[in-house]
């Protein structure tokens, strides 16, 4: 199947500035698929780039099966966006903004957006001036999806809303997916993300740390508690990736990820090898959630490079208790 | 039936669904023909996504749990009940496995372990029904929408 999204090989300066580094990725249809990062990552950068409101420095962007350099207005006018901080002519009303809009789209957009607007309980007469920042919200979505773009793209949606209003955004998504449809999710809200990506990326200081199905990469990654009978040594080496690890005393704590790409084979097998080596004394393995996957993997990206090497000496990955 | 998903939770989301439907139904809680919920409702309702939920339902279909009727969606098959018992007994083996390893681990002799589980054997009494599967009414539309 073609991809909703292609980046390939995209790098984005601004001045000195890498915003994005060699970035190459694939949104296939109909999943979730979730931006994770940093303030500063070059999440809105890679969006940008997809809607063809700014162009690469290198590489190629595509979205729908059209470039974004030469065909954004296309590619805007068959995507439903939500930025991060909606903007609007606020002496409209909610009913007056959707006609508005209507006039860039085709037919049937104004009674959608009214339908949609109706459903998340907006006041029809209202000014935008006079909506909580939850209803604007809310009007952005609408707006977004009247539509029923094949993708819909959205930055930070939810960042400082209430809990109603975050569950209505991620209902809205769960709809698009059941009927087929594409999600680009930005968002630094991490549990919301484990309950609706299908694919997860990490981006961090611009550059891709990972791209995977997340009931893979959850299926992949252990929290490893070992507790050596002697707190001169470190502990002895694992098979797989080594993402943090931190130790206090005699106790290492490791977030590794498993060699093994078998999803259902439970990596658990392997680390419990660990139980005969004699330094080991105690073991737990725990099933990080993404929150603890996704906190190791931006601490593994701040390492020079490739797997730390404990034998040698004290690698920078390596988190000291301060306590000590 | 009610669902209670954590994302956070150590087991795959869509296993956290498998194990519900069949806990439910070795509960008596759904029965042989009893419908549940359809992938979008379901999905709507708990905020996953929609391809985990029919991950969880092919699952739940391939170990013969669920039966597509054709006109109505999936409903429990027929001789389901033996299944999900057996569905949960191994569940509940798995967990006495890790509490056993635990056990050792902490260096209980076999005895002590055996004492142990004598002890909350006589103090737990036995439960008229089967545990687990929370009471339901037939609505399958709980705790999804509060009024805003």
């Amino acid at each position: 199947m073609q991809p909703i999204i292609r980046l390939d090989r995209v790098t984005k300066r601004f001045g000195h500035e890498t915003a994005l580094d060699d970035v190459s990725l694939e949104v296939p249809p109909g999943v979730v698929f979730a931006l994770l990062g940093e303030n500063g990552a070059g999440k809105t950068t890679a969006i940008r780039l997809m809607l063809g409101l700014t162009e690469p420095s290198a590489g190629s962007v595509e979205v729908l099966g059209l470039d974004s350099q030469t065909h954004g207005l296309e590619i805007r006018r068959q995507v439903g966006y939500v930025p991060e901080r909606p903007t609007f002519y606020d002496w409209m009303t909610v009913s007056e903004v959707g006609w508005f809009t209507a006039g860039f789209y085709g037919d049937g957009y104004e009674t959608r957006y009214r339908e949609l607007a109706t459903e998340f309980q907006l006041p029809l007469g209202r000014k935008i001036k006079a909506l909580s920042k939850g209803m604007r919200a809310k009007v952005g979505l609408s707006l977004a999806m009247a539509h029923q773009p094949k993708l819909l793209v959205l930055d930070e949606p939810t960042s400082g809303l209430d809990t109603l209003v975050r569950r209505e955004f991620l209902e809205s998504m769960v709809e698009l997916t059941a009927a087929g449809q594409s999600v680009l999710l930005s968002s630094h809200q991490i549990s919301e993300v484990e309950r609706v990506a299908d694919i997860v990326a990490i981006i961090r200081g611009g550059r891709l740390l990972l791209v995977e199905p997340l009931d893979e990469l959850k299926a992949a990654v252990r929290q490893l508690t070992v507790t050596l009978s002697d707190g001169a040594v470190a502990p002895p080496r694992l098979a797989g990736e080594l993402l943090c690890e931190r130790h206090h005393g005699r106790q290492w704590q490791m977030i590794v990820r498993s060699p093994s790409n078998d999803q259902d084979q439970r990596p658990d097998n392997e680390f419990e090898l660990l139980r005969d080596d004699p330094s080991v004394r105690d073991l737990e393995i725990h099933t990080p959630s993404l929150e603890e996957i996704f906190v190791a993997y931006l601490k593994s990206a701040s390492e020079p490079a490739e797997g730390v090497d404990y034998e040698h000496a004290e690698p920078s990955a390596v988190i000291e208790d301060a306590s000590q | 039936m009610f669902f209670a998903i954590d994302p956070a939770n150590g087991v795959a989301i869509y296993q956290q669904i498998v194990r519900q439907v069949s806990f439910a139904v070795a509960g008596d809680a759904l029965q042989p023909g009893d419908r549940v919920p359809s992938v979008r409702q379901l999905a709507r309702q708990l905020a996953i996504n929609p391809n985990t939920v029919a991950r969880a339902y092919q699952q739940l279909q391939d170990e013969r749990v669920l039966d597509a009727v054709r006109g109505t969606g999936l409903v429990v098959a027929r001789g389901a009940l033996k299944r999900c018992r057996q569905i949960r007994a191994d569940v509940v083996r798995q967990r006495i496995g890790q509490v056993v390893a635990e056990a050792r681990q902490s260096r209980l002799t076999d005895e002590e372990i055996r004492a142990l589980v004598d002890e909350q054997l006589a103090t737990q009494r036995p439960q008229t029904n089967e545990i687990f599967a929370p009471q339901t009414n037939d609505s399958p539309d709980v705790n999804t929408k509060q009024e805003s």
